[in-house]
């Protein structure tokens, strides 16, 4: 999405001057001494955490290091054998993907409807409305997990004294508390709360297909859903396409959702791969007291990127293939 | 005969079309409330009394206003502390993240210098790997600078996390500005800095709020950072943090654990709610980019 901002900007700029009137290297960074004190700042914040953490963590792999001093444990590439070994890894990859795959299309569906009722330019209120379902976007997640935790202690004795009566379960449903119900629970959670995200995409999306194009399809006879498939879908597309990835970006960060309502239990059916890094270089695993391991984490956290790097290509990829192969075909 | 049978034709249609959209209406505003429906439970039972917040269940309305929760979250539970500690963690991270990216913006969209373009692509290319999994050499960094346990490693390392997203917002805001503003404060003797501080930057003005609305919003919900950074420190924690701590250790006193999460959740809402075109046109325009 920024990317493209690179080449606006480059189209907006000058054309370079040409090669042989340009003075050397050396005077031209003299020249633009100021140019560099301003970009240090954001460059030095973003060298320092950013890109310096993702070579670094790489190194730590190789050692038994409990993060106290400097590493001098070198154990190869024992780290990452453990961590393929390691079903409870494995799990929460498995765990991670589900999340993602459950919450992304689901949550998509539902912003895209909702966005296809606000854009309505008849509907009154649609601002108020809009701000209304944005609302759990701005607020921590972390909060939010610990009051919908209370509520589902309450609700977990109201909602299944209304389950047993139906005779499905015995009364008492103890959400979180259940490797059967947690995760569907965290992932419905964590749909309500980033769905805002999306609507406000989709609106932005909707607005840029002009209504004249709606216009000509109802002098074509064209019903609202064959405008639906012939013109909103494909000009959402391109929007479209960013919207999936950000929402799978996303998804496969989750961390703060999961830490506060179950950390990852109960037994492990529920830990998602950023919470089993968490344990793994903190300490506090969900039952047992584990001494804290850096290398493993690392080696743990370098897998998992590679993992996602690859996803992302792939998606990527997929997302275009299919854009690129409709537009031709609608040519 | 047939004029007569298709008078009324008209009016039902629009009966029937305007029945439809007051159940539309009743659908958008009944989804908003269960939507909305746990922050208002949590504000109705963080005064309720501790019998009345077991006996309402799901039932939002307190039977009578206990106010004591809150100055007991506020003084006893150390609400007050984790609340102070998040202007601060916020307002730092808003300060710092402005400064750095308008600065970067400006430079990378209206001058040119050796590395720029390869700067850009690097600057694109982190944008793609999966952050998050960092945080361990990030630690291993801030202790070697002996920042640990500081509200300023908070602070340092929230910012660090919005530098890309803002930088660009702030380029692609500068290089809508006409050059001709800038070429006429040179003529009239401006130098490099006067041209940014006077000029460009007063005139971003809705960059700055947009940018500095992200910042705050993130800082302010910002639970792994703060966690991870201030680990030790009880009174440096932020509300979030607090309040995972605190039932941790409280497990029982849930009117107050409600008491905290409004005071935690009402600031940012509010803010959010005045200021939320900066916010909407920020996030649009940068899918739309």
């Amino acid at each position: 999405m920024s990317l493209l901002d690179t080449r606006e900007h480059r189209r907006a700029s000058p054309p370079p001057p040409p090669v042989a009137a340009r003075p050397g290297l050396g005077r031209r960074i003299r020249a633009a001494k100021w140019s560099y004190l301003y970009l240090a700042p954001m460059a030095v914040l973003l060298l320092a955490f950013v890109v310096y953490p993702i070579f670094a963590s790489f190194g730590y792999t190789f050692y038994r290091w409990n993060g106290i001093g400097a590493p001098g444990n070198y154990v190869g590439l024992a780290n990452f054998r453990q961590i393929l070994h390691d079903s409870i890894f494995w799990g929460a990859v498995g765990h991670t993907f589900v999340y993602a795959f459950v919450l992304v299309p689901v949550q998509l569906l539902l912003a895209l409807a909702l966005a296809l009722v606000l854009n309505n330019p008849k509907l009154k209120f649609a601002l108020f409305f809009r701000t209304v379902y944005f609302i759990p976007v701005v607020t921590s997640a972390a909060v939010v997990g610990v009051v919908i935790q209370l509520m589902l202690a309450n609700f977990g004795d109201s909602a299944g004294s209304l389950l047993a009566k139906t005779g499905m379960t015995d009364g008492h449903i103890d959400w979180l508390g259940d490797p059967h119900t947690a995760l569907a629970v965290i992932i419905a959670i964590g749909i309500w709360h980033t769905l805002g995200y999306n609507l406000v995409y989709f609106l932005a999306g909707l607005q840029t297909i002009p209504a004249e194009l709606y216009e000509a399809a109802k002098l074509d006879g064209c019903g609202p859903v064959q405008s639906f498939f012939r013109i909103t879908i494909p000009m959402l597309r391109q929007v479209g396409v960013v919207i999936v990835v950000l929402a799978f970006i996303g998804s496969f960060q989750v961390f703060d959702l999961v830490q506060v309502l179950t950390g990852g239990g109960p037994y492990f059916a529920t830990e998602v791969v950023n919470t089993y890094i968490y344990h793994l270089a903190f300490g506090g695993s969900a039952g047992a007291a584990a001494e804290p391991d850096i290398g493993l984490a690392s080696a743990a956290s370098f897998l998992y990127g590679l993992l996602l790097i690859v996803f992302s290509a792939l998606q990527v990829l997929a997302l275009r293939g299919i854009s690129r192969r409709r537009t031709a075909a609608n040519q | 005969m047939s004029t007569l049978s298709q008078r009324p034709r008209p009016r039902t249609r629009l009966s029937l079309r305007q029945g439809r959209r007051g159940l539309l209406y009743l659908a958008l505003l009944g989804g908003g409330l269960i939507w909305l429906y746990p922050f208002l439970w949590a504000l109705g039972s963080s005064l309720k009394s501790t019998d009345g917040f077991f006996s309402g269940g799901l039932n939002p309305i307190p039977s009578e206003f206990h106010w004591s929760n809150y100055s007991e979250a506020w003084t006893q539970a150390d609400f007050s502390r984790f609340f102070v500690n998040t202007v601060l963690f916020a307002t730092g991270t808003v300060i710092v993240t402005l400064l750095a990216t308008s600065m970067a913006g400006y430079v990378l969209a209206r001058t040119e210098f050796p590395g720029k373009k390869l700067w850009l692509g690097l600057v694109g290319v982190t944008l793609f790997l999966p952050h998050g999994y960092t945080i361990i050499p990030v630690f291993d960094l801030i202790q070697r600078l002996h920042l640990l346990n500081t509200l300023w490693s908070v602070v340092i390392v929230q910012s660090a996390g919005g530098m890309v997203f803002g930088t660009f917002l702030f380029m692609g805001y500068f290089t809508t500005i006409d050059r001709g503003l800038e070429d006429a404060a040179r003529v009239d003797g401006a130098n490099f800095h006067q041209i940014f501080w006077r000029i460009m930057l007063p005139l971003s003005g809705p960059m700055l709020a947009t940018v500095g609305l992200f910042a705050c919003i993130n800082a302010w919900n910002s639970f792994f950072i703060p966690l991870v950074f201030t680990l030790s420190r009880p009174e440096l924690h932020t509300l979030s943090v607090g309040m995972f701590n605190f039932i941790g250790q409280n497990s029982t006193a849930w009117t107050l654990v409600c008491a905290g999460s409004v005071i935690t959740l009402l600031p940012i809402v509010l803010i959010f709610i005045v200021l939320q075109r900066f916010f909407i046109n920020g996030l649009a325009g940068a899918v739309k980019q």
